[in-house]
């Protein structure tokens, strides 16, 4: 057979994805995995945050059997700027979720975040209205951009960064909670329970943006962050969520719901299901499916309400319309 | 004065065996907040002269510029502010020329030509002009606001009797990267103005900081809509940090302050409620703002 041009290219090019796909299989970029057999997420409704948040949030606690007793717990809200609108989780549901794991038998309570823009951490927390939140002496916030810090070598390779200097708090505490607000994202489609993570990352070290994260890539530096620093359980602010131009700038979006999670893959996944995004395309969210947790909708029992379809799917911009989910959920 | 004394005492006490400050009270100590302190109680620590520095000093690397803390062995922005403190507390000339030399050479990622043509082409979603560029918070990564402008004024202050060709080069491009990057309503960010078409808004720090590396240029219309926003913002400031940043540069500009320091006396009150190092060094500046020689003035 004569081996002409085009089916020369074509040739190497198909060459080229097997190799790849081999090679992902053979060297893996992660050493780690956190993938379950199935995995558990509770959508909650709530009409808006009132004081029944805490019951509310319990109550969906309850469900899961989570075993604290004793443990510090850290809270990982995300915290962003001193903005007005669905910028920031809201500071009711994190006081809501740090006094339902004391009463879970919880030892103490560390609500951690290193914001990313602001250098001014103590603005944004009062700000954020989380003040009134710390009275209880076993609930402390953290400062995450000045926090003591460890060298950690990465346990998974997709940045290339190899390591990265992060909070001893965030270290040393026994189960991590990641509490996103729901939000779309210009840079990464999505911000949720594993973008997140981005704000363990010290500013003392890596700045106010973490820029060298971006000039690695925010899709590879978050699967690095959350294979070395695992998520433990999602608590997802999605009561009054944010489409089009977030993180920051976009609008506001009545979701009305918690989304609870033992797994953050399959919470991410299953908010980017809310959002009526297809979580295959988030990119990040997609490569953590393969170790960081389950992304199938049939590996995910849900355990309150029932996963819809949004009557409207977020708004997004232009870049990011690939998100959109055809017809299936 | 006696809550000045106070909290003098207070930043003193803090101080670690070792000799600097971390921001919270480990003995992993910070450059940032070790220079913030020294600026507002070196002269009052019991070592004297030079030897108030030896922490600092200690920390430069062979390349001439400083971690941002202790173990770490990167370069980092801290240099800047580490310059700073020489300039105003030492007449270690050595240690000063590299620090000066260190940041010359120092540039963000976008000043190489190649990243230059991306974000002329390629990659227009933050509208910057990248051919102005300032200084990294860490070596490899781009220009932000804060980095540039305490660079800025610590080769201003540096080259104050004599300004070199090269220092002149980099002084203008990195206000003109500030210029640049100011918010169109005034004030300025971490560095980024207008993403995907939409102004960002600008922040209380970010602002006084880059009006401190502006105050011997000309008065264009970027600084004035700064000021203008800083002065209003400032009035409704209720954090420490942001307060006293506003403070340390509206004096500069000839502003009130009287007011300002009042309200930052009265949040800081004694001090114990204010845990952070650097805040509560900055803190004690704005409140001996007019009583010192300004750490952060340029003189020409």
């Amino acid at each position: 057979m004569k081996l002409d041009r085009r089916r020369f290219l074509g040739s190497a090019a198909g060459l080229a994805a097997t190799a790849t796909v081999a090679a992902n299989r053979i060297w893996p970029k992660y050493s780690v995995s956190y993938k379950k057999s199935s995995s558990r997420v509770a959508v909650l409704n709530a009409s808006g945050y009132s004081e029944t948040l805490d019951g509310l949030l319990l109550d969906g606690l309850w469900l899961f059997g989570l075993c604290v007793t004793g443990k510090t717990v850290l809270l990982k809200p995300n915290l962003v700027e001193d903005l007005p609108g669905p910028v920031n989780t809201n500071a009711n549901i994190i006081g809501a979720a740090a006094r339902c794991f004391l009463r879970l038998g919880a030892a103490r309570v560390v609500i951690g975040e290193g914001p990313g823009h602001q250098r001014d951490t103590e603005l944004i927390v009062q700000a954020a209205g989380l003040k009134p939140h710390l009275a209880d002496r076993r609930i402390e916030f953290v400062d995450l951009n000045r926090d003591e810090l460890v060298r950690v070598k990465l346990k998974a390779n997709y940045s290339g960064l190899g390591e990265l200097w992060l909070p001893r708090s965030v270290l040393d505490s026994d189960f991590v909670v990641s509490m996103p607000k729901v939000k779309t994202h210009h840079w990464a489609g999505v911000t949720l329970s594993l973008k997140n993570m981005f704000g363990i990352v010290p500013g003392m070290k890596y700045g106010w943006p973490k820029n060298l994260l971006h000039w690695h890539g925010i899709h590879e530096s978050i699967l690095d962050i959350c294979a070395t620093v695992p998520i433990h359980f999602v608590i997802a602010d999605g009561i009054t969520a944010m489409e089009g131009n977030g993180p920051l700038q976009g609008t506001a979006r009545e979701l009305g719901k918690i989304v609870l999670a033992d797994d953050p893959v399959a919470a991410d996944a299953t908010c980017a299901r809310l959002m009526g995004f297809d979580p295959l395309r988030v990119q990040h969210l997609s490569e953590a499916g393969r170790f960081l947790g389950n992304l199938r909708a049939d590996r995910i029992t849900m355990l309150a309400e029932s996963l819809e379809a949004p009557i409207r799917p977020f708004a997004v911009l232009p870049d990011f319309h690939y998100l959109l989910a055809r017809t299936d959920m | 004065m006696e809550t000045i004394s106070l909290l003098e005492d207070i930043l003193i006490r803090r101080q670690t065996l070792s000799g600097g400050w971390s921001f919270f009270g480990s003995s992993q100590v910070s450059v940032e907040a070790t220079c913030l302190a020294l600026l507002a109680v070196g002269s009052l620590t019991p070592e004297s002269g030079n030897h108030r520095l030896d922490w600092l000093l200690g920390r430069q690397q062979r390349d001439g510029s400083w971690p941002a803390f202790l173990g770490d062995r990167e370069s980092s922005w801290t240099t800047a502010l580490a310059l700073s403190v020489l300039n105003v507390m030492s007449d270690v000339v050595p240690a000063r020329e590299r620090a000066f030399q260190w940041l010359l050479k120092e540039h963000g990622r976008e000043a190489n030509w190649l990243w230059q043509w991306k974000f002329r082409i390629a990659d227009r979603n933050v509208r910057f002009n990248p051919a102005m560029y300032g200084w990294p918070w860490s070596v490899g990564a781009a220009s932000w606001v804060i980095p540039t402008a305490f660079s800025l004024v610590a080769i201003k202050q540096f080259t104050a009797c004599k300004r070199v060709v090269d220092a002149e080069k980099r002084i203008q491009l990195g206000v003109g990267m500030l210029l640049d990057r100011a918010c169109p309503g005034g004030g300025w960010n971490s560095g980024n103005n207008v993403v995907y078409g939409v102004p960002l808004r600008p922040h209380v720090e970010a602002t006084a900081i880059a009006l401190l590396a502006l105050q011997d240029e000309e008065p264009v219309s970027a600084v004035g809509a700064g000021l203008a926003w800083l002065k209003k913002s400032a009035r409704t400031t209720r954090s420490a940090e942001s307060l006293a940043w506003s403070i340390l540069t509206l004096f500069l500009y000839q502003e009130p302050i009287e007011d300002l320091k009042s309200s930052l006396a009265m949040i800081v009150g004694e001090g114990t409620g204010v845990p952070n190092n650097s805040t509560l060094a900055t803190s004690l500046l704005a409140l001996k703002c007019g009583r010192m020689i300004h750490p952060f003035a340029v003189l020409r």
